[in-house]
């Protein structure tokens, strides 16, 4: 599949503090790739660099076709209303998508008309995606787009990515909601402590994380070779990541495997193993 | 183009900016009413002494007066708007995401603050124009030399001298811009070009600085005195006008240098 975002080597530091640390990511097109990290880890100043709005001390950056979105809070202008907003975000892209169409994509037609200074949090937000979907971006950067929605309001949004990216449009979504990365990405990108330390698929993620129940002809032994290894009924659990040397080291001493069943881990394991 | 149009409804929309509006309306008014309704005159300022003898005093009395501190202020508070104002509200990624260079936006924002101050500029003219000649009618003004100035030919003498403290003006835009720029604060990109303002006319007060004081920003808001003798003297007009260039392009290729390099965060 063609990549949609290519960064290679990104650092950047902020004075003394360093935030990205030659950081690599590579977006294939047309998938909802997550970004994950905890608080500090450089997943906000990775993303400015991705929209323009931080230069990179090094590295590159290829992008294909136009990107847009937004990081952290979305900016807006308080004294105009909703729809003001965007049609002034529209006057400054060549080729912008209908207001109307974006204000209906993203439930915010029966309040466009008001102000934005009394709007909610979850509003801004959705005000927010709207000016992003306005430039009609290739290359759509959300980040933490459920901050502040109910949940109804987080499944629209969530619908309107799967949607968008059905449409062939690439998203790049940052956020600590882990549930929506799991439910809504096929690859992801953890960055801890400024540098990258998983980039691939969702579901190898996991899988790298979860343990896997073993049996075999000679379970007492087999049991004190594994590193890390629980006991479970008709046999015993080991991590995952060290299968294949296991299962070869089995072998070689002459007990043979009868079953080896993969254990599905919710998202959040896999990450705190990463994070920790 | 895009980003002047943009930059200029945003500033039609804010409530600071009209009330700046009405200010230059109505203050020119009200000092003319306040004028009209006591017995005496404000003799110890420029043309104080005949704003009941001629319409054409109480305009220039006005622009004496605001170009002491209201016309620093006025580039100011419309430039920090126009620049700061982004900061306030986090808008830069906004503007910053779309089709438009940094360049682009930058040149946009710098013509629409100076538009506007302009218009203000303009707005305040006109004001005191016809609120001078409510008060005192169209009769002959006489000149810091002493000599007459007939009707017409005043009411262009006026509003020249007006139009000379344009140059300043902008070069306090850029001044102005440049702050918001450095310090991301509305406060100081508004504050700023005030406090120097004043600073700039203290330093030259105390006259110890000699011919550097034509060097200040300050300076050209006087030259139009030389419009209003026998012999019309224009070279400070001449003077201030390359110092307000110097400042200007000082400031703006600064500040631009800085936009472009910002790292917004």
């Amino acid at each position: 599949m063609p990549s949609a975002v290519v960064a290679r080597g990104l650092t950047k530091a902020y004075g003394e503090q360093r935030a990205l640390d030659a950081v690599d990511l590579t977006v294939a097109q047309g998938t909802v790739h997550g970004l994950l990290g905890p608080n500090g880890a450089g997943k906000s100043t990775l993303l400015r660099i991705l929209l323009g709005l931080v230069r990179p001390d090094s590295g590159m950056v290829e992008l294909t076709g136009t990107v847009g979105g937004f990081v952290e809070a979305p900016g807006a202008w308080p004294y105009l209303t909703g729809r003001q907003n965007l049609e002034l975000v529209a006057a400054l892209d060549d080729a912008p998508a209908e207001v109307e169409e974006v204000l209906r994509q993203v439930g915010l037609l029966d309040r466009a008309d008001t102000r934005v200074k009394g709007w909610s949090l979850g509003m801004r937000q959705r005000l927010g995606i709207a000016a992003a979907l306005l430039r009609q971006p290739d290359v759509l950067v959300l980040d933490e787009p459920g901050n502040g929605l109910d949940p109804l309001g987080a499944r629209e949004i969530r619908d309107l990515v799967r949607d968008l990216a059905r449409g062939g449009r690439t998203v790049l979504l940052c956020s600590h909601d882990l549930a929506e990365v799991d439910e809504l990405c096929q690859d992801v990108t953890v960055l801890v402590a400024s540098k990258v330390v998983w980039n691939g698929q969702m579901d190898e993620l996991k899988a790298r994380a979860g343990r896997t129940f073993v049996a075999t002809s000679d379970d007492a032994r087999a049991f004190e070779l594994a590193v890390g290894a629980e006991p479970a009924f008709g046999g015993f659990t080991v991590a995952a990541g060290d299968l294949d040397a296991y299962v070869l080291d089995l072998a070689s001493r002459g007990i043979a495997v009868r079953r080896l069943v993969g254990e599905d881990v919710p998202l959040e394991v896999a990450f705190r193993e990463l994070a920790t | 183009m895009s980003v002047l149009k943009v930059e200029l409804r945003k500033l039609a929309a804010q409530g600071p900016i009209l009330a700046l509006f009405a200010v230059c309306v109505f203050a020119p008014m009200l000092v003319a009413i306040v004028l009209g309704l006591q017995d005496g005159l404000p003799k110890d300022t420029l043309f104080g002494r005949y704003v009941k003898d001629s319409g054409f005093a109480l305009p220039l009395l006005v622009l004496g007066f605001v170009g002491l501190w209201g016309f620093p202020l006025l580039a100011g508070m419309v430039t920090g708007l126009v620049f700061a104002g982004e900061d306030a509200h986090g808008t830069w990624q906004l503007m910053l995401t779309r089709s438009r260079s940094r360049s682009q936006v930058f040149s946009g924002k710098v013509l629409a603050a100076s538009l506007t101050v302009l218009a203000l500029l303009a707005t305040c003219a006109v004001s005191s124009l016809l609120s001078g000649l409510a008060l005192s009618g169209d009769r002959s003004l006489v000149d810091l030399t002493g000599s007459s100035i007939g009707g017409r030919r005043a009411a262009l003498v006026v509003l020249t001298s007006w139009a000379t403290a344009a140059v300043p003006l902008l070069g306090f835009v850029a001044l102005s811009c440049l702050l918001s720029v450095v310090s991301g604060s509305a406060v100081i990109g508004t504050g700023g070009p005030v406090v120097l303002g004043l600073l700039m006319q203290l330093l030259a007060l105390v006259g110890s600085f000699g011919v550097a004081t034509n060097a200040f920003l300050t300076t050209p808001f006087t030259a139009w005195h030389g419009l209003l003798r026998d012999r019309v003297y224009i070279a400070p007009l001449w003077q201030g006008a390359l110092v307000c260039l110097v400042w200007s392009i000082g400031c703006l290729l600064a500040a631009r240098r800085l936009l472009l390099r910002r790292d917004v965060t």
